[in-house]
């Protein structure tokens, strides 16, 4: 075929070259470049044309036969197989879910939120989403590319109920816009009216049920609702309870309007109120409104006294939830880093169970060798051999996959309590069959490729000899999968580790006062105002050491002003100051130290008297403190004392500067109790004198070291998960690495018996065989490292107050690694160490 | 046409070997197309077709005595084979067929 194509141009060449030499040689160059076609260079059409259906059935014999002689290599390869599909069919629901939170809503593209920035002095920016409500009301008014706007507030928790049948319900006032834009469902009473009376509530299924049984759909409508024991609500709609896909949740909506009216403050620009939220007709005017409403605030609070330096920015709604974390007034990712960690180590595990398979059938092969070389005497192309190779593969994925199914099916219930969460597999639906399939195809390729590749290229008369010497790139690809396995698993367990540190750190940390031992108990109603008596009730108590009110709970708090006011502060600067009510007891009962000056002696005397923290202290800028006047919300005093810092908010945060005043004990509405003895007893008698003082209401507490344990659940449940999958990833190397050892073992099992012959002990062939795996296992840890490192100081950077990156973790996660490792190794080594000599050397 | 598919490049290709008779070479092909039908003939193009039209069998070939004008290469000489011949008389048959089938007025652009 080359020949006379290329006597053909050469005639042509000569013929032209007559003529012109140059337009010769140019067509010459044309004319072979044009001889590149498809149907030239290499015939596509299949070979094979008849492609034997009928040996589909062979394969699948075959492979039957294969997988029920080699059982124990069935049940390595299955098992890692089901464990990594399992795995990752755990993690994608979990993501999945964490995806479909608040997508719900039919407009939910269309929704966007506004944010506030508050500027601090010292250069940092504090976001909020509490909004001064004018704004709002400003953007209705004359932005035209603004839809519609509604408002929501804050959670707010009030006793509601029917005669005397109330309980405390956590719920919102909206106003209607609020309905009209998000798509919570209504069971009973018309959406769109039922928050445009100024008397109306609408309430969740739950409370319907509780308070009308099964009839709710009867009775609840009109029917009138009691509040915090003084207004009266026509409940006009019942709404399905926002599931656990919504991170807007309330068991009861009132309308925004009365709220607003018994509330001035709400209508400033100097003062935060409700959230915003508000529609685009057309996402192209997302960026005009974005640059007008940037600087509202500060052009209409302008010369109010309250006035910060704060800006409105927009954030779409929907995407909050998964990106939620401000870094200085810019969104910085969210819980989205937890997805993108989890989908990350899903990928991991499903590479590291296919790795698996990959390299437990081409160390196999051997045993296929002879196979493979009849079938190609028999006429087998490579591509049918192939073939068959991926026709097994697809066949063990499938039966992993629904086995996997199976067992993701067991231990879904666990797993939902693990991640508190109500996952499930929902077989109605299109893509999780479309998922299945797809597992199926991408595992089974991924997995089938490499031997399906590898195997047909044996050479036949080496194979039919049974001695195929297998490349040695076949050997460097399959040792370099067994470190990057490892690599992966040393990783995980390096991750695990410092999330599990981290939190501990957090949770032993001396965060500035004593949280074990100590109860914080809801005051409701006029308890606050009857402070002394109570304080006294609940000191008669023998357990009670201490009691002390206080207007928020101190490991959780954040009310702060702008109005603060000493000595030497510059005019123009703005701080954000917290400011704890309290009474004289606090830093006693608390357990905080006052480094300088004193503390709170008697109510009376020291009502103006201030007590501040250290970052407060170093913000002021005195040499020394004590005596300095200080006044905010117009009340002058002066400073007697610095208190030890303690954490108010989370690590994340830094901590906030902070002025303890006990002007005002009677407006407490938690009573910090410490106890002491058996705390069942004390919770008892606490219990008793609170409802003895309060009989209307629940008794509400919690103990504080738990609470702050609770603060972190995200964190220890994303620690908890990556644990599990970090000691999966590595069963399943393990497992692999089990079956790789066995087979140098099968292999090498003469090699061994004329080492013993002549006289070696069964430990140095136990070193003999680990050694190359235990250099595997070294070179994984060493490529770990760095990525471990890098990844787990990203992740710790978040945290204000962090643990330090201790190189025990990592000496630790590469010492458990190898020594598991080894030991998997050996077990099978050793199985082939004891063996008698005589029976490896007799076959011959 | 059932059975006898065949291009339009490869009818003309398949036509110039029959008239060629025994010097249908690669070549002699090419420039017996490009006299008779004043169109341009690629190696490639017409090499793609003579590979096609072997393969479909209607032709045969084989190499020729060495000579030295191209460089010692053999040319490959191509010959229609009796399959190839009906082949090219029921494209023809048709043509014909289709052609009395047209209604003569059909052609009648006069007053168009």
């Amino acid at each position: 075929m080359v020949e006379d194509v290329e006597g053909d141009i050469s005639e042509l060449f000569s013929k032209r070259s007559k003529q012109n030499k140059t337009k010769a040689k140019l067509f010459f160059a044309l004319d072979v470049l044009f001889l590149f076609r498809p149907g030239m260079i290499r015939n596509f059409e299949p070979i094979n044309r008849l492609i034997n259906y009928a040996m589909i059935g062979n394969y699948l014999k075959i492979a039957k036969r294969n997988a029920l002689r080699y059982k124990g290599f069935t049940i390595l390869n299955l098992l890692g197989l089901i464990i990594g599909i399992s795995s990752s069919i755990l993690i994608l629901l979990w993501i999945n879910d964490e995806v479909q939170v608040d997508k719900f809503h039919t407009n939910g593209d269309k929704i966007y939120q506004l944010f506030r920035n508050m500027k601090q002095t010292g250069g940092l920016v504090v976001t909020t989403s509490s909004i001064p409500k004018p704004a709002a009301d400003l953007m209705e008014a004359e932005y035209p590319e603004v839809e519609n706007v509604a408002l929501l507030s804050w959670e707010m928790e009030y006793l509601i109920g029917i005669d005397k049948n109330e309980s405390k319900e956590d719920g919102r006032v909206a106003t209607q816009e609020f309905l009209d834009m998000f798509s919570f469902n209504f069971l009973a009473g018309d959406k769109n009216t039922a928050l445009t009376e100024i008397t109306s509530i609408a309430i969740s299924q739950r409370l319907a049920e509780k308070h009308f049984g099964s009839e709710w759909k009867e009775k609840a409508l009109g029917t009138s609702l009691r509040i915090d024991g003084q207004y009266d609500l026509t409940i006009s709609g019942v709404f399905e309870n926002p599931g656990p896909n919504s991170s807007l949740r309330f068991d009861w909506l009132a309308t925004a309007e009365a709220f607003i009216s018994q509330n001035d403050w709400i209508d400033d620009w100097g003062n935060g109120s409700f959230g915003v939220f508000f529609t685009l007709g057309s996402e192209d005017d997302l960026k005009v409104v974005a640059d007008r409403v940037l600087d509202e605030i500060k052009v209409h609070a302008a010369g109010q006294n309250n006035a910060g330096d704060e800006q409105l920015v927009i954030h779409k709604f929907q995407d909050y939830y998964l990106y939620s974390k401000w870094d200085n007034g810019v969104i910085n990712g969210g819980r989205i880093d937890y997805v993108r960690i989890m989908s990350i180590v899903a990928i991991f595990i499903l590479i590291v169970a296919c790795i698996n398979f990959m390299n437990l059938a081409t160390a196999r092969s051997g045993r296929r060798s002879k196979e493979i070389g009849l079938r190609k005497v028999m006429g087998a192309y490579k591509n049918a051999i192939s073939a068959q190779f991926y026709v097994e593969a697809f066949l063990l994925t499938t039966i992993a996959v629904v086995l996997s199914v199976g067992v993701v099916l067991l231990v879904l219930p666990y797993y939902n309590i693990l991640v508190d969460k109500s996952l499930f597999i929902n077989f109605t639906q299109f893509e999780t069959w479309a998922f299945l399939v797809g597992t199926i195809l991408t595992v089974g390729f991924l997995s089938g490729s490499y031997p399906a590749l590898l195997l047909p290229t044996f050479d036949i008369i080496q194979s039919l000899k049974g001695s195929v010497k297998q490349s040695s790139g076949a050997a460097f690809f399959r040792k370099s999968l067994v470190v990057f396995q490892f690599a992966i698993s040393t990783l995980l367990i390096i991750g695990m580790s410092v999330v599990y540190k981290q939190i501990n750190y957090i949770l032993t940390k001396d965060i500035g006062l004593d949280k074990e031992n100590l109860v914080a108990v809801r005051m409701e109603g006029d308890l606050g105002q009857r402070l002394e008596t109570y304080k006294n009730e609940l000191l008669n108590i023998p357990e009670v050491i201490g009691v002390t009110g206080s207007v928020g709970n101190p490991i959780n708090y954040g009310r702060s002003t702008s109005s603060a006011n000493w000595e030497g502060k510059s005019p123009e600067a703005g701080y954000e100051v917290n400011v704890l009510l309290t009474d004289e007891d606090f830093i006693e009962t608390m357990g905080m130290e006052v480094v300088l000056g004193r503390d709170f002696s008697e109510q009376f005397t020291d009502s103006t008297n201030f007590l501040i923290n250290e970052v407060a202290a170093e913000l002021m800028g005195f040499d020394d403190p004590l005596e300095k006047d200080l006044s905010f919300w117009g009340i002058d005093g002066k400073i007697v004392g610095v208190v030890k810092n303690f954490h108010m908010r989370d690590m994340y945060e830094p901590i906030a500067p902070l002025i303890i005043t006990c002007i005002a004990p009677n407006r407490s509405e938690v009573a910090l109790v410490r106890i002491k003895g058996d705390a069942n007893t004390a919770m008892r008698a606490i219990e008793k004198v609170t409802t003895t003082l309060n009989p209307a209401t629940e008794f509400d507490y919690q103990f504080v070291d738990q609470a702050f344990a609770e603060n972190y659940d995200a964190e220890r449940t994303i620690g908890v998960q990556a644990g599990i999958f970090a000691v999966i990833s590595f069963v399943i190397s393990c497992l692999g690495l089990f079956g790789l050892s066995a087979f140098t073992a099968e292999r090498r099992s003469r090699e061994i018996g004329v080492r013993k012959v002549h006289g070696a002990s069964v430990a140095q062939i136990l070193i003999l065989l680990s050694k190359d795996y235990s250099k595997l296992m070294l070179l994984a840890f060493v490529l770990a490292v760095p990525f471990g490192y890098y990844f787990t100081q990203q992740w710790l950077n978040d945290f204000e107050f962090r643990t330090s990156l201790d190189p025990m973790i990592f000496i630790t996660a590469g010492v458990l690694t190898f020594l598991v490792g080894v030991l998997t190794v050996s077990a099978k080594s050793y199985q082939a160490a004891t063996v008698n000599p005589t029976s490896s050397l007799k076959d011959e | 046409m059932g059975k006898y598919s065949i291009g339009e490049f490869e009818e003309v290709v398949l036509l110039t070997v029959a008239i060629l008779y025994q010097n249908a070479y690669g070549i002699s092909i090419k420039e017996e197309i490009e006299n008779r039908l004043q169109r341009k003939v690629s190696v490639g193009a017409m090499r793609t077709a003579l590979n096609r039209l072997e393969k479909k069998g209607f032709l045969v070939s084989e190499f020729g005595e060495a000579t030295k004008v191209r460089g010692g290469k053999r040319k490959r000489f191509f010959k229609v084979t009796p399959y190839g011949k009906t082949c090219l008389q029921k494209v023809m048959e048709t043509r014909k067929q289709m052609w009395d089938a047209i209604p003569s007025i059909a052609f009648d652009f006069k007053f168009a």
